[in-house]
């Protein structure tokens, strides 16, 4: 089921908005997690549940300080017959959630998987800035982003991000393409979906032409953009101690394992004891070189990380806005995992039936390894 | 646990005289660590250059191990399972053969050679193979040279 919907008063925002009072207020759902601006006007999330709070809402706010499937991580590892989640998050976020429920660390029976199209935010540190005190700031981004606008102030990951629509949802609101001013394209992909856009005021038609042609050409540029970034990448990372250098500033503090949406372990592997050396171990690691570096796990960390988060990382880059050292980790993520993907023919978050790909195998692939 | 001072480094360095690397092999219990039992009882020569470690299945193998015993000064790491179909858990090869193919992207972004890591197939019944493959995989090593990527972070 699709169609255009109405936009209310020139503000997709608060047209938003009133879905959701209206799904809360017919117990469609009992809740939604959404974008949300705090009292001193920071960008956060929160999950609403009384209609009458939703002023607060900002479904299209166009920063982002932590990717949101940690958080639905947090809160969704069980299913509850009570309880039924809306989850309006943007595209990467939705990818996360669907390798977190791959990796079944999410139950989806009790989420509705609700996306809105994001052509890139900005970071959330300093976002109050960049608002000010402009009370319009989402609808004017919509406007401004419903065509292809680059702006070189958006989240790095942003500028390489070829997935402005969400790949899986239940429901996706989307203004790429349209005239945000006056309509969004809202269509549903299962039951659930459905179930949410009954008794609204669609006009049913096909996706309008335009839309296609807008994300197809915001696909383009952003993948144009990646190739240039990685091809700086390669530049910088010629002669094998780059990846050291590339490190070097790296202070150990493992944040970007903290904040990574699909890095799910309880206890990290490196924050375990198996790192715990005593003081004369350390002395005959140092004996054999002389001199070593401390901390000393650095890049065996990094490594490790990569290999373990490639086939299921979404390149959201959230792990280069958490590191205290500005390590460039959102490109070199996203040549790492992409490569890794492409090998394995899949992409993260691009469907719940996929098998995650270190979790499966094929009888006739990869027949050269082991036969040199 | 020790007791005495440590005053000098306990693995001699291997640049000192002729380079005999130091290799580092993970053997499957039900395959390749039986072929080398073979290779050991039916008296084949091969080079002492590795160091056995015995894991249940090739599967069990996490790239970390493998990046680790790189890191702890191994010159060259061997992985050696069942052939593809025979595994005794049926599929772990096949698992296993998965990860290694994405690991050596990840080793030649880091600088190492993937020279230096090596997978193979050694039933229980393939002494000789396994004797020939600890050859091919010491030459190979040796004319890498000692490895000084990733052997610690230095400071410099």
């Amino acid at each position: 089921m699709k169609g255009t919907l109405k936009v209310e008063a020139k503000s997709p925002e608060a047209t938003i908005r009133g879905l959701f009072a209206r799904w809360l207020k017919e117990g469609k759902l009992s809740a939604i997690l959404s974008p949300a601006y705090s009292a001193a006007g920071t960008a956060t999330l929160a999950l609403f549940s009384n209609p009458q709070k939703l002023d607060e809402a900002a479904p299209l706010l166009p920063a982002m300080g932590v990717n949101a499937a940690s958080i639905v991580a947090e809160f969704a590892r069980d299913a509850s017959p009570n309880a039924k989640v809306g989850l309006f998050l943007r595209p990467c976020e939705l990818r996360a959630v669907v390798e977190l429920i791959k990796l079944k660390q999410v139950a989806p029976d009790s989420l509705v998987l609700i996306g809105a199209d994001c052509a890139g935010t900005y970071k959330a540190a300093g976002f109050r800035n960049v608002r000010g005190k402009d009370a319009d700031f989402d609808n004017k981004h919509v406007r401004e982003q419903s065509g292809y606008a680059e702006n070189v102030n958006f989240r790095v990951a942003c500028q390489m991000c070829e997935y402005p629509k969400p790949l899986v949802f239940d429901l996706n609101v989307g203004f790429i393409g349209m005239d945000a001013d006056t309509e969004l394209w809202v269509e549903a992909a299962t039951d659930k979906g459905k179930g949410l856009v009954e008794g609204l005021e669609l006009s049913a038609q096909d996706e309008p032409d335009k839309r296609k042609k807008a994300l197809e050409g915001l696909s383009a540029a952003r993948k144009a953009t990646t190739a240039k970034r990685i091809e700086e990448l390669d530049k910088a990372m010629m002669g094998p101690e780059k990846l050291v250098e590339y490190f070097s500033d790296c202070l150990n503090c493992h944040n970007c394992m903290k904040v990574c949406p699909v890095c799910y372990c309880r206890e990290c592997f490196f924050d375990s004891d198996t790192f715990q050396r005593d003081i004369g171990e350390h002395v005959r690691v140092s004996l054999r070189k002389g001199a070593t570096r401390m901390p000393s796990e650095t890049l065996l960390f990094h490594l490790t990380r990569m290999n373990h988060m490639m086939a299921s990382c979404v390149q959201c880059g959230i792990c280069e806005d958490s590191c205290p050292v500005t390590i460039g980790l959102a490109t070199l993520f996203k040549k790492v995992s992409q490569n890794a993907q492409k090998e394995f023919e899949y992409v993260s978050g691009r469907s719940l039936d996929e098998p995650l790909p270190l979790a499966t195998f094929r009888e006739s692939e990869f027949t050269k390894v082991g036969e040199e | 646990m020790d007791e005495s001072p440590v005053t000098e480094a306990v693995a001699t360095d291997s640049t000192a005289g002729a380079f005999e690397p130091k290799i580092v092999a993970f053997l499957c219990n039900w395959c390749s660590y039986a072929g080398a039992d073979l290779a050991g009882i039916s008296r084949i020569q091969y080079p002492p250059s590795i160091r056995v470690i015995r894991v249940p299945c090739s599967g069990r193998v996490d790239p970390f191990f493998i990046l680790k015993a790189l890191q702890n000064g191994a010159d060259g790491v061997l992985v050696s399972g069942c052939h593809p179909g025979d595994c005794h858990y049926l599929t772990g090869n096949y698992v296993a053969r998965r990860r290694f193919a994405v690991l050596n992207d990840l080793l030649e972004f880091a600088g190492i050679d993937p020279g230096r890591v090596s997978f193979s197939w050694v039933s229980a019944a393939e002494g000789e193979r396994f004797a020939e493959v600890v050859r091919d995989v010491t030459e190979k090593v040796r004319q890498l040279g000692p490895n000084k990527k990733l052997l610690k972070e230095e400071v410099a």
